[in-house]
């Protein structure tokens, strides 16, 4: 395992994504480890903070966005996987990392994440999984388990819980991985082969929210996961990675659960980009349309 | 001026949109001014369409009313549009054993209104010719009413159907012969006659708004394209498409307009230039896109095409009602700036402005257009691509990047407001593009101090925005008496009445700029004038509003229109006459 360089060997140093913004989640928050997983993972790859774009949907996970360096983007509920395909379409070379709540994304922004998963953008998406609207004061989401008193829903929610993991695999995506936030080695494996997986990377990070999530709490996520890869998983099975992802009645699979590196991204697939060595942000000058023109004659 | 004009009708799918084609490029090539008008129904087959031209050898912008040649593929022409029909006109139909009552025979004769029927099918068997080459028979009856060179009629067809083989284009050029014959032989009387031609119409380009404003942005250096099909912003998403394999833009149809406005912002974040476009209800899922790009300083392009609303209203009609939407729609207060398309040229020369302006000023820009700005044909001379510039605002050079800090990207202390940009991935200080309010480096900052610091800077940007577009243009009379104030599609029949000896004394202030909105040179002219009257595609008379608001001048004679309709130009002329003085 590739250890964070603590020499200076000319690569970049966890140091150089401090921020001097204090952190703001409660103690024990899960944020706290996706956040040390994310620079970890960044510095591992040698990637600089200034080699990155870091976009962030509207929950707690969202104030992150100014608690590290690299280049930045906090915009809307919902809304950060349109932003962040966008940007990644136009400079496909730098990495894009997404970050959003289960409220937001399996709720107003779930559209985007059906569209995302089938266009198969390569960014990575990092779904900060706690069950519940933390950031709202601990309303239900989409995943909240069944029978839970929760702000606006005391009797527990009417609703029926959504599958997440069996939606997602409905949708055939590339790269399917699950962590757990008091795992922070596992989680940076995970984020390393997310960022370099040329595709839409599903990543599930479970989460502690010690304010408002008294079900899954830390301990018992802690004693329900498990490493898939060391009881022989094998991540290219669609058909087992989709069985351990979704069926959580028992123990929970974590790693990277399912990865096709055959298909190809959105943006290898798109014709007038081919054979081309600029990408759109190189692109931006004035242009002659004399030869369109002449088709109107 | 001289000018005629020929309305084709029928059923959608039955070729009304391919005859009044075929018959624009043709007269276009003749040496004639087309100006080019659909109307259709929201739906794909059936219903009741249109395709009117007008021509002259004159430069023309507008529909008339009333028409020279109405063609009805069926029925429901000779039973909706005869009132069109100008006395002396031309009625050419198909519909067998038609009669008309006996009063609307009676009005026929005295207005010599000339009916002919076609017997198309009669025709085509004895040709051996299939049904859908009725299309091409019904043209070059058309063509020999014109009196125009059937040679010229062949060359387009050749043109369109030359790579199906001879033996097609053969039983093409029979058709044609055909039709010429039988005008000749049955209906030599109906004639129209065109005016003298001119031959520096032959050059010109015949083109939608729609296709201008495609052709405007990859001119400007548009390197994406994201959109979500609604009409009628629809055909720029198709033009934008179909030459994507040339341009190697990177296109995108998105899942909903949400999403296109996301992808664009994204794409501008990053450091491309990329727009979306859609129309009013789009655009309201669009609005907090825009508010975001308001607090973040992302600089953004939208395209607005007007049709009327509310909510899905008339979708295939025109309007310029959604002024107000694209002024303030959005929530919180946030700098921005509005442009509105006229016609094919100016749909051309504002995209690179609008992208500028976005970079320049780190803001959004909102181009508006209606429908009949979107749909409408026009004769257009090549475009002079001299005129743009690419101006890319504060985009920091590679020298001074590794001196930045990341509190210069939002120093609330910058000149006018626009602070330093630079790209990510660019090896320099990072920051955040950050939603909530935020200090310098992007940094989540809730107080008081900060708060007033960071919305003076970003809204600083429209005082300086403000000195710098320019004024509403003034046509017609330098001095008018009469003052005519509009905006957006009103240009073109404005432009075609202003050219009539009776609007001597009138003038045309015409607003492109629409936001931040300039008033001196408006102020000025309405204190000389002895009648100014605001003329507009909406209910509320829109602009008037923003006038009043911005120059404290009411405008208490309003010529206003809403019924999804455009301003015809004789139908204008009787609206605007009883103000001139």
């Amino acid at each position: 395992m590739t250890r964070i360089p603590l020499d200076n060997t000319g690569g970049p140093k966890m140091a150089d994504y401090h921020h001097k913004n204090q952190c703001t989640w409660c103690d024990g928050c899960g944020d706290y480890g996706i956040w040390t997983a994310v620079k970890r993972a960044l510095v591992e790859l040698g990637i600089p903070p200034h080699g990155v774009l870091l976009c962030y949907d509207v929950g707690c996970h969202g104030n992150m966005s100014d608690k590290l360096q690299g280049y930045r983007f906090h915009g809307l509920h919902g809304r950060v996987l349109p932003f962040a395909s966008g940007a990644k379409l136009a400079n496909p070379v730098l990495p894009v990392l997404a970050h959003g709540g289960d409220g937001a994304s399996f709720s107003e922004g779930i559209g985007h994440l059906v569209h995302s998963i089938r266009s198969n953008y390569p960014i990575v998406f990092i779904l900060h999984n706690n069950a519940n609207y933390g950031l709202t004061t601990g309303q239900a989401s989409s995943l909240t388990w069944q029978g839970q008193p929760m702000n606006t829903s005391p009797n527990g929610i009417p609703e029926h819980t959504l599958n997440s993991m069996d939606f997602v695999f409905s949708l055939e995506p590339t790269f399917v991985a699950r962590g757990f936030s008091g795992h922070i080695d596992q989680m940076v494996q995970i984020l390393k082969a997310a960022i370099q997986h040329n595709g839409f990377a599903f990543v599930d990070m479970l989460q502690a929210c010690p304010t408002y999530n008294q079900f899954a709490t830390h301990e018992w996520l802690m004693e329900h996961v498990y490493d898939a890869a060391a009881e022989g998983h094998d991540p290219t099975d669609f058909a087992q990675a989709r069985r351990i992802a979704t069926d959580t009645s028992k123990r929970i699979s974590t790693g990277i659960l399912y990865q096709n590196t055959a298909a190809p991204s959105f943006y290898d697939r798109l014709k007038p980009r081919e054979g081309r060595s600029t990408f759109a942000v190189d692109e931006v000058q004035k242009v002659d349309v004399t030869e369109y023109m002449k088709e109107f004659l | 001026m001289s000018r005629i004009s020929l309305k084709v009708t029928g059923a959608q799918g039955q070729g009304v949109n391919s005859v009044g084609e075929i018959c624009a490029t043709g007269l276009k090539r003749s040496g004639y001014c087309v100006f080019g008008y659909r109307e259709y129904m929201s739906l794909i087959k059936g219903g009741h369409s249109s395709f009117q031209l007008d021509v002259s050898h004159e430069a023309i912008g507008s529909s008339e009313m009333r028409v020279d040649i109405l063609v009805c593929f069926n029925h429901h022409g000779l039973e909706k549009n005869m009132h069109e029909v100008k006395p002396g006109g031309v009625v050419l139909h198909q519909t067998p054993e038609w009669k008309f009552s006996k009063e609307e025979q009676a009005r026929l004769e005295k207005q010599k209104i000339t009916v002919v029927y076609l017997p198309n099918e009669k025709l085509l068997k004895e040709i051996g010719a299939p049904p859908i080459l009725g299309n091409v028979l019904i043209t070059s009856v058309v063509w020999s009413i014109l009196k125009q060179d059937v040679a010229l009629l062949k060359e387009l067809v050749r043109e369109q159907f030359g790579h199906k083989g001879e033996k097609v284009l053969d039983l093409n050029f029979r058709c044609i012969d055909a039709g010429v014959a039988f005008h000749v032989a049955h209906a030599d009387t109906a004639a129209v006659t065109l005016p003298q031609a001119d031959v520096a119409w032959h050059n010109c380009m015949l083109l939608t708004g729609s296709q201008a404003m495609g052709l405007g942005a990859v001119h400007a250096g548009c390197r994406m394209y994201v959109g979500y099909p609604m009409t009628p912003s629809s055909p720029l998403l198709t033009f934008i498409s179909e030459i994507q394999n040339r341009t190697g833009m990177v296109i995108k149809q998105a899942e909903d307009e949400i999403t296109a406005a996301q992808m664009m912002s994204g794409a501008m974040f990053m450091g491309t230039r990329a727009m979306t476009a859609t129309s009013g209800g789009g655009f309201d899922l669009m609005t907090e896109t825009l508010s975001l790009n308001g607090i973040i300083e992302n600089p953004s392009v939208f395209g607005l095409a007007m049709r009327p609303g509310p909510a899905t209203g008339l979708p295939t009609w025109t309007a310029q009602g959604d002024l107000l939407l694209a002024v303030f729609g959005g929530h919180g207060e946030f700098a921005r700036c509005v442009l509105s398309a006229s016609d094919s040229q100016d749909a051309f020369d504002l995209m690179p402005v609008a992208f500028n302006i976005a970079e320049k000023y780190q803001i959004s820009v909102i181009v508006l257009y209606d429908k009949q700005i979107a749909e409408a044909l026009y004769t257009q001379p090549l475009y002079d691509q001299t005129k743009a510039t690419i101006e890319r605002g504060h985009i920091v050079d590679s020298k001074t990047l590794a001196s930045l800090k990341g509190t210069d990207r939002y120093d609330p202390a910058a000149k006018d407001g626009i602070s330093a940009r630079w790209l990510p991935g660019t090896a320099a200080a990072t920051y955040a593009g950050q939603g909530d309010e935020h200090n310098a480096d992007g940094s989540v900052d809730e107080s008081a101090e900060n708060a007033i610091a960071q919305m003076d800077k970003r809204m600083r940007k429209m005082e300086k925005l403000k000195t710098e577009l320019p004024e509403p243009e003034l046509f017609g009379s330098q001095k008018p008496e009469t003052l005519f104030v509009g905006w957006g599609s009103t240009k073109g029949p404005m432009l075609d009445l202003l050219s009539k000896p009776a609007y001597k004394k009138a003038g045309y202030l015409h607003y492109t700029y629409m936001w931040p909105l300039q008033v001196e040179r408006f102020t000025a002219l309405a204190a000389q004038a002895k009648n100014v009257v605001l003329v507009e595609g909406n209910k509320t008379g829109q602009l008037g509003i923003l006038l009043q608001q911005e120059a404290c001048i009411p405008l208490a004679h309003r010529v206003l229109k809403y019924d999804g309709r455009p301003f015809f130009v004789d139908e204008l002329d009787s609206l605007l006459s009883p103000f001139l003085s």
